[in-house]
């Protein structure tokens, strides 16, 4: 895992309201080409707030996305995903009615993915969906489900990939076997930001982390670092996590 | 224009009344009850016949259609509701399901009661209170004699009808912020997927909810014959608009929204109706579209119901 | 899917081709002319609540501003009827592309501001105040453009051209990303697919369907009033119809026009009130039954349903 040196995405300042709310309050923090960034902090931290600002689901209310050298606070978010970002969510949305090669014909046909398209069979095949390929998307189970999230993020050949808990529900032979993945993807230039519960899993994978708090960094740098910060420790303590 | 005003206000209670039931029902439920405006016309219905065939005064019919119409809306509840929640897309099949029930209340009606234009002489409305006041302090009878406010008369049914409806929203304000079951509706309203997970008996609180909007309906149907002049089978359609502007206007889940988005309604429809006469029946129309597209949570509202 | 894309064409073709012999052998040449009526507006209901999922509660003010555009284009413009037409569909995109806000609203504000729009639309054209256009709520005349033959064969053309826009939505990638964004619209954006821009142009489409069928009724009909063509029972049958069969398809509007309507027919014409009751249970039953329509019932089995 090497990543080169240029950045993809510069975020500085984000700030996104809420009502009087500030879910995000100041975030600041970039990635690199090939590296994969985990994005940790209690509930409510601002992770999937930060995901949807930069995958263009919300227009911050202040501060900057920049990607490439380009701003893109507010862009709709089918633009984004034909500049290359995309992103799964935490509560997959398939197209349930639609079967699973029509979900991904869609993202195949839709995307205007860069160079050479991925293929549909090779992508059924990799992410364990070949046998379910004609069954409507409502029969898939959770982690199903999940694949095809998945499939569909990168049926668009994204370079900047953002993952929000696609590892929650997995068991723990699937969390190594898509942990490959992730990992065999970074090596092949995509920028990835994981939003992740599970620490371990976090440590397995990621080259870095951005700790966050009340929409804010509070800490960046390795995850086994982190853990020894006190000012890390003690907002997982006072977090849900000390149980 | 004092009197477009007043009689703004006085159809204004009234139209809270009309729109009341739907509110509550759309609020707890997330169903639009289509029907709805089929339920007032069946209430001017128990109307007639309370007068045609006991003759007695229609305010009598206004316990006994809220009774019925509560129990057949209990009865409606548990029969479709279930079914519906079960499927994929509740809310669109919902219109479809109370579009198809409001065909029916109307076919039904109009095989047993014909096409025909209905009314009641308006001096049948509030005899009760000129029977009275003959008994206990003699004198003539002498109803349906104008009432007098601010130097100009109106109609005392429009009074009357007013009135009930003030006492009507008074009792589901109270109903609401008094009593158990109203506590549980308010938070049915405002969370609905919360209430099922905090273990509140959400189908309970739905039926009552269900019950009460159809009894509020029928009440406020008794006195559609004295307000609209006359009532058809086919009056249900474009109450059902009528309602759903109101209830658009006020706010979702909010009873007190819907009285002043009734008021408001009321003002500017005898406004227009005094000055632009002939764009009068436009008004409903125009108003809801421009509430949904502006103001999308209402005049009280903050809620959003955006694609 | 080559060979389905056969079998569609065979119905459509065979369809079109049954309704072009009719009348050469039926007498009630007014009854066919309704069925290919709600034969095009079965499917504009489709375009627009089978792919998009938005219920249009009020589709006949697209239907009933092309009527009136045909009339004021024959009664102030002298125009051909054949233009007239033409400009019967345009006046339903305009009318369309003036409510493309309403599309901001979902589920049923969406069905009721839809009713609503229509119905503000019926008062407008209705109004005594715009006699000298549209002849207010006293109807129009259009005696020199009255020829059934010809306006029944252009309700065949319109027809085909609507037949043909569902047979490319049900083919196509276009008519796949439609699906996906009634599913779920954020998935379908993070698909690459421009969704707004995807719901106003099948918005348009059925609307200007609506259109040009509400020309070619008031070229048939020539005299008209405002309560005709604006009536709500084209909104209402046409969805009826469509839900009936099943939407999405190309065939299930179809067969719920062909079903449902002649059962009208056999029962409506003297005793509509029956009919009524009918098909309010009808819809009651289908919803909570068979909400997908009765080709559900064959594809459950997991046949294929065009």
């Amino acid at each position: 895992m090497s990543p080169d040196s240029a950045p993809i995405l510069n975020v500085s300042k984000l700030v996104k309201r809420f009502g009087g709310f500030h879910a995000l309050d100041g975030l600041s923090f970039h990635v690199l080409s090939g590296e994969i960034l985990g994005l940790v902090g209690p509930n409510g931290s601002g992770k999937t707030t930060a995901i949807n600002v930069i995958s263009g689901l919300y227009a911050p209310d202040g501060g900057e996305v920049v990607l490439d050298g380009v701003s893109i606070g507010g862009v709709a978010s089918h633009k984004l995903v034909h500049r290359g970002v995309n992103r799964t969510f935490q509560v997959p949305k398939p197209f349930l009615s639609l079967t699973v090669r029509q979900n991904i014909e869609v993202a195949l046909a839709y995307g205007r993915a860069v160079g050479t398209p991925p293929e549909m069979a090779a992508l059924l095949e990799q992410y364990r969906l070949t046998e379910v390929a004609d069954r409507p998307a409502a029969d898939l189970n959770n982690a199903q489900q999940k694949m095809l999230d998945l499939v569909r993020a990168l049926a668009t050949r994204p370079r900047l990939l953002l993952l929000d808990e696609l590892a929650a529900g997995l068991n723990p032979t699937e969390l190594d076997w898509i942990a490959g993945h992730i990992k065999a993807l970074a090596q092949s230039g995509t920028a990835i930001i994981v939003v992740e519960h599970l620490m371990g899993f976090i440590e397995q994978i990621t080259d870095r982390v951005i700790v966050m708090n009340a929409g804010k960094e509070i800490f960046e740098g390795k995850l086994a670092v982190a853990v020894r910060v006190p000012q890390v420790i003690e907002v997982f303590l006072g977090g849900e996590h000390a149980a | 224009m004092i009197y477009a005003l007043v009689a703004g206000v006085l159809f204004g209670l009234y139209f809270s009344l009309v729109g009341i039931g739907l509110n509550l029902v759309f609020g707890v439920m997330r169903i639009v009850n289509l029907a709805h405006g089929d339920f007032l016309m069946l209430g001017a219905f128990v109307a007639f016949g309370v007068v045609t065939m006991v003759g007695i005064d229609p305010l009598f019919a206004v316990p006994l259609a809220f009774v019925i119409f509560l129990l057949v809306g209990l009865l409606l509840y548990w029969v479709l509701v279930p079914r519906l929640q079960g499927s994929v897309n509740p809310e669109m099949l919902s219109i479809i399901l109370f579009f198809g029930l409001s065909q029916v209340i109307e076919a039904v009606m109009t095989i047993f009661f014909g096409t025909s234009e209905r009314s009641i002489q308006s001096r049948a409305l509030g005899t009760v209170f000129s029977t009275i006041k003959v008994k206990l302090f003699g004198g003539k009878p002498d109803s349906g004699g104008p009432i007098q406010i601010f130097g100009q008369g109106f109609p005392a049914s429009w009074v009357i009808a007013a009135i009930t409806s003030l006492i009507a929203i008074a009792l589901v304000y109270l109903y609401l912020y008094r009593t158990r079951l109203g506590t549980l509706t308010r938070a049915v309203m405002s969370r609905r997927d919360e209430a099922f997970a905090t273990g509140i008996d959400v189908d309970r609180v739905s039926a009552a909810a269900f019950g009460v909007g159809l009894g509020l309906a029928a009440v406020a149907g008794i006195f559609a014959p004295f307000m609209f002049g006359s009532v058809t089978p086919a009056f249900g359609a474009d109450a059902t608009v009528t309602s759903f502007a109101i209830v658009v206007l006020g706010s979702l889940g909010n009873p007190l929204g819907t009285a002043l988005g009734g008021v408001v309604y009321g003002v500017c429809y005898m406004l227009v109706q005094t000055y632009l006469s002939s764009w009068a029946d436009l008004l409903p129309y125009v108003l809801l579209i421009f509430i949904l597209l502006l103001r999308p949570s209402g005049l009280l509202g903050r809620r959003v119901r955006v694609a | 899917m080559p060979s389905s894309f056969k079998h569609t064409l065979f119905i459509v073709l065979l369809l079109l081709a049954v309704f072009a012999v009719l009348p050469g052998v039926y007498q009630n040449h007014l009854l066919l002319f309704n069925f290919v009526i709600f034969l095009i507006l079965a499917q504009g209901v489709n375009i627009i609540y089978g792919f998009t999922g938005y219920l249009p509660f009020g589709y006949v003010g697209f239907f009933g501003a092309g009527a009136y555009g045909f009339a004021i284009m024959v009664m102030h413009f002298q125009a051909p009827a054949a233009l007239a037409v033409i400009v019967g569909g345009l006046v339903g995109v305009a009318l369309g592309l003036l409510l493309t806000p309403l599309l901001r609203l979902s589920g049923a504000y969406f069905a009721i501001a839809n009713l609503a729009a229509s119905l503000a639309v019926l008062h407008f054209v209705a109004n005594p105040a715009l006699e000298n256009i549209t002849r207010g709520p006293y109807g129009v005349s259009l005696t020199g453009t009255f020829n059934p033959t010809l306006a029944y064969a252009a309700a065949l053309v319109v027809l085909a051209l609507t037949l043909g826009a569902v047979v490319y939505l049900k083919n196509s990638r276009f008519g796949l990303a439609l699906q996906a964004v009634r599913e779920d619209a954020v998935s379908a954006s993070m698909a690459g697919v421009d969704v707004v821009r995807m719901r106003v142009i099948a918005w348009l489409a059925s609307a200007l369907v609506a259109g040009l069928a509400g020309g070619v009724y008031a070229w048939y009909l020539s005299v008209f009033y405002p309560d005709n063509v604006f009536s709500g029972d084209f909104s209402i049958f046409a969805i009826v119809f469509a839900l009936f069969g099943g939407v999405a398809t190309i065939c299930g509007p179809i067969v719920g026009v062909i079903i449902l309507y002649g059962i009208y027919n056999l029962i409506g014409f003297t005793t509509p009130q029956y009919f009524q009751l009918i098909y309010g249970l009808l819809i009651m039953g289908l919803v909570l039954f068979l909400p997908a329509g009765l080709v559900s019932l064959a594809t459950r089995r997991g046949w294929h349903v065009p």
